[in-house]
């Protein structure tokens, strides 16, 4: 599709300016020339007609949760209730200003207070901060508060132990927290192999990263050996919390000895992904850690009658970023929470449980799972049957889109033997049986095209708006601004070839 | 409940299919030790019409801001927001999808993320531009990171006029990679340029400075990048007020090598904090060393432009311990936000908005002046925030501002506890506030 630069004539504006321009003051008199572009920076003139009509057409190419479903395994891409957003849109929230007096803001602490409150009880933990703005963020928030613990008791630890089953945000924030990565091998179950952990468990070891149940959707049978062997070495356990989705209610990482959790508000708590984010990625920790938990953290002054926000001190990990947290998320989270209470927070993870064993076991035959057993929130299959017929996982997952499906997660996880060409499915607890039923009779329908006619999923998709990409040439020559593609505008010869309209 | 179709038949049914008795059956692999065995303590289900008045008691426990005009910014800053944008960001395929993982099904959000990025590297005139790191400090975090990479040397020189959460959040950054980082003094309301000079050694990664800093001055770009390139260190230049762009001088055009910037003045709420976004920039020759996310434009099988994120192979997912960074989820909607809100301010809405900034926080500050109760203490040239000393008591004329729907500006003391700093105030002053506004001000603070 066009892109907004070209769309632009001179002339046009979709802005309006006060009546006062305040000709009294000459700016020259203020800043000195060598500090003022001559230039005006060249943007785009439109209308705002123009605006609305462009970016209207742009969200067509995209899709989302509303249109139907999304089953990307570990991303919980669960329906996103409105309730929430305007909670959070409510404009005592959404225009006060982070440093403002702390008594203009007793709302919003008490939102960051409550929350705190039900968080720890639904995980079991004492504490948590809401500074982390993502997953990741979350991650290394959590390596630095461990790697602060060992500084403050005198400990030199070095390695951090990560399942090779892991999302690859561990290792990448485990290294940015200083440590040298251990990978750990999966056993034929598919769960961490306690004899890998045993041995490469010792006194130079910070602990263990574990997503539970993992990203094959398997529950770690051996979490209290896992918990036994990490502890009695001295080390802390870490919980990602990407597939806390399985476990409302059911089961609560700080009852099985974690030390550290993060959780995707953005998944298991309903608030939207926005494509990419702002999500939150919260972290909460045992009584022992909270003394470096980033500062600061919102707490209640009984005498004073009010809230506050309370400087950790001296041994905190310092601020992972500006101000107290991605706060019209935590909003969400709370509307959440509070709109289900126990019992339905229970049938969320139960719904999403019974989900995935359906989709597994109604596609095991055509798509050999990873791992047969039962499965969590998410089931992981494969496409390895269909290699000899010329058909890559990737292709199965385009060939989806002409069915009006957002492909399941591929490739991931991946380590050999047990777990390659993967199709790893999420159907959260918002899915009903019979858009599960659908689904499986696509992907029924798919393992059939692929061995009768397999150049139907090579060339897939074939009715989204634009085929498949040429990412190599993305790469080769890269064209990462409009004006990159200026500068070729003649080699590129689009003309004709745009996605304009419909 | 309303957002689980499934019927308990439903439900029973499926788990027939599945062929086990119950649902406990399922969960045979967690150890029965480890199990909750009771419902969790947390409050009984609402309804959607009990929830909303629960929440909205909440937030009324909050001032009125809607009303309320602040004279704070210090990192976050009240700018109009136009309807057509907020009325575009609610349509659910921008906000309800994924990453665009898939670009079959994401050409929406890859063209704004390129539309975005070309708009930034249009005002800051760097090459290329990573869309979204959470917020200008940890961008400023992820470009210190990426500075080291670059250098392979182990000494951060940074302004003490950064904003004091994000010197914070790089030194947190920084803490584990045991580097020697030394901060640069100020003076006059600037960095002292001479100091740097002397700080700066052949061991020098990169010196970080933010302009429009901290109280608001425009720092000497050009002479602090010279000074910093012939010790063969990077200047990393972090922009916190992003409208200053509109006016001041593109840190491309100052031989800037890297910029991390806060795009919340583009069309984000204040939201006590966040979710904003912010971008990073730099030279093209420096693109396999970046952090996060890029979109890039390329073609697809009919030869039609298509968008994909690329130079993935830096990235976590792929890479894992050896990714440049473990950026994953972003703020990708605020990406579309800032995309959208550039789109409508367009070449002279963001110029004329620029300046009305500049102006009017030079037109309060000249009032103040002269009513006698303020003194001047720094002769800097500033955008649209100003450090001024007032000679009155501080916590009385906060009260008579919020009585008057002002946010009262920051006192600065409790982030600079200098002696010179007592009693001083920053304003930060927005295309928001009208003349009689100002006056107003002015006036209360005559009293």
């Amino acid at each position: 599709m066009k892109l907004i630069f070209e769309k632009s004539i001179p002339g046009r504006d979709a802005y309006s300016l006060p009546t006062d321009l305040f000709q009294d003051i000459k700016i020259e008199d203020y800043l000195p020339e060598k500090h003022l572009d001559k230039d005006k920076k060249q943007l785009t003139e439109v209308s705002e007609v123009d605006v609305i009509r462009h970016f209207t057409k742009l969200s067509k190419f995209n899709y989302g949760v509303d249109d139907g479903l999304y089953p990307l395994g570990s991303c919980t891409m669960k329906y996103n209730p409105r309730i929430n957003e305007k909670m959070a849109a409510i404009s005592n929230f959404s225009q006060a200003h982070p440093f403002a007096p702390i008594e203009m803001v007793q709302g919003s602490l008490e939102i960051m207070y409550e929350l705190n409150k039900l968080l720890c009880e639904i995980t079991a933990m004492n504490q948590y901060t809401m500074a982390p703005a993502s997953g990741a963020h979350g991650e290394l928030t959590g390596n630095l508060i461990m790697r602060q613990y060992f500084i403050d008791h005198g400990e030199k630890r070095t390695k951090m132990l990560i399942p090779d089953s892991a999302h690859g945000t561990n290792p990448a924030s485990a290294v940015m927290a200083g440590f040298e990565v251990i990978e750990i091998k999966s056993n034929e179950n598919g769960t961490v192999d306690l004899n890998s952990l045993k041995n490469a468990m010792d006194e130079q070891t910070v602990g263990l990263m574990l997503t539970n149940p993992n990203t094959v959707g398997l529950y770690d049978k051996g979490i209290e050996d896992i918990e036994k062997i990490v502890h009695q070495k001295g080390g802390l356990l870490y919980y990602d919390g990407a597939n806390l989705n399985a476990s409302l209610g059911i089961i609560r990482p700080g009852d099985a000895g974690f030390d550290v959790v993060h959780l995707n508000l953005h998944k298991t708590f309903s608030t939207p992904h926005g494509g990419g984010g702002p999500g939150a990625g919260v972290i909460g920790v045992k009584d022992r850690l909270i003394p470096y938990l980033p500062t600061p953290i919102v707490d209640f002054d009984s005498t004073e009658n009010k809230y506050f926000l309370k400087d950790i001190g001296k041994k905190s990990i310092g601020m992972v970023r500006s101000f107290w947290g991605n706060f019209s998320v935590l909003v969400k989270t709370y509307t959440w929470i509070l709109s289900l209470g126990p019992e339905y927070l229970y049938q969320c993870s139960k719904t999403s449980i019974i989900n995935a064993n359906y989709v597994l076991a109604k596609l095991k035959k055509y798509y050999k799972p990873a791992y047969d057993q039962y499965c969590g929130h998410e089931c992981t299959l494969t496409g390895r049957e269909y290699k000899k017929y010329g058909i890559k996982t990737l292709q199965i997952a385009k060939r989806l889109m002409d069915y009006g499906y957002h492909p399941p997660t591929i490739y991931f996880p991946h380590f050999e033997p047990y777990a390659e060409e993967t199709i790893m499915i999420e159907p959260p607890e918002s899915e009903g049986k019979e858009v599960l039923d659908n689904f499986i009779e696509v992907m029924i329908k798919i393992s059939q095209e692929a061995k009768d006619n397999p150049d139907l999923l090579k060339s897939a998709p074939h009715n989204t708006p634009i085929s498949q990409t040429d990412d190599v040439m993305a790469v080769k020559r890269p064209i990462l601004t409009y004006d990159d593609e200026l500068e070729l505008k003649d080699e590129l010869n689009y003309q004709g070839k745009d996605i304009d309209y419909y | 409940m309303r957002y689980i179709p499934s019927t308990k038949e439903q439900q029973s049914e499926m788990l027939k299919d599945i062929g086990v008795s119950s649902f406990e059956e399922l969960l045979k692999n967690i150890p029965e030790k480890v199990k909750l065995k009771r419902k969790l303590n947390i409050p009984p289900v609402l309804s959607e019409q009990e929830l909303e008045e629960k929440i909205v008691k909440i937030a009324q426990k909050n001032s009125n801001f809607y009303q309320m005009k602040p004279l704070l910014g210090a990192g976050a800053y009240r700018h109009f927001i136009p309807e057509a944008q907020k009325s575009l960001l609610q349509r659910e395929e921008f906000w309800t999808c994924y990453t665009p993982y898939q670009p079959e099904l994401s050409q929406g959000t890859l063209q704004s993320m390129f539309e975005f990025q070309s708009y930034i590297s249009r005002l800051t005139k760097m090459d290329i531009v990573i869309p979204s790191i959470f917020d200008g400090a940890s961008a400023a975090g992820e470009a210190a990171l990426m500075s080291l990479r670059l250098t392979h040397k182990n000494k951060i020189i940074v302004s003490s006029l950064i904003h004091p959460h994000y010197r914070e959040t790089i030194r947190t950054y920084l803490a584990p990679h045991d580097i020697e980082i030394i901060e640069l003094p100020y003076h006059d309301g600037l960095v002292q340029y001479d100091q740097l000079e002397k700080l700066l050694d052949e061991d020098t990664a990169a010196v970080l400075v933010q302009s429009p800093n901290f109280f608001g001055g425009i720092e000497n770009l050009t002479a602090m990048a010279e000074l910093t390139h012939q010790k063969k260190a990077l200047l990393i230049d972090i922009i916190v007020e992003s409208m200053s762009m509109g006016i001041l001088k593109s840190p491309g055009d100052l031989d800037v090598d890297i910029i991390a910037g806060s795009a919340q003045s583009f069309g984000m709420d204040l939201n006590f904090g966040g979710p904003y976004n912010a971008f990073l920039g730099t030279k093209k020759k420096y693109v396999r060393q970046i952090p996060g996310r890029i979109a890039g434009e390329t073609k697809d099988k009919e030869g039609k432009r298509a968008f994909v994120m690329t130079f993935r192979a830096r990235e976590q997912d792929i890479r894992r311990e050896k990714a440049t960074s473990n950026m994953c989820t972003n703020h990708n909607l605020n990406v579309i936000a800032a995309d959208i809100y550039l789109s409508l301010m367009g070449t002279e809405g963001i110029y004329q908005y620029s300046l009305l900034n500049a102006k009017k926080a030079h037109y309060l500050e000249n009032q103040l002046l002269k009513t006698g109760k303020f003194e001047k203490i720094f002769n800097y040239p500033y955008f649209n925030e100003f450090l001024i000393k007032y000679n009155g008591d501080i916590k009385n004329i906060n009260k008579v501002l919020m009585e008057n729907n002002f946010i009262p500006p920051l006192t600065v003391s409790s982030f600079y506890p200098d002696n010179d700093l007592k009693q001083t105030l920053l304003f930060a002053v927005t295309e928001i506030f009208s003349r009689d506004e100002m006056n107003l001000i002015t006036s209360l603070f005559s009293q």
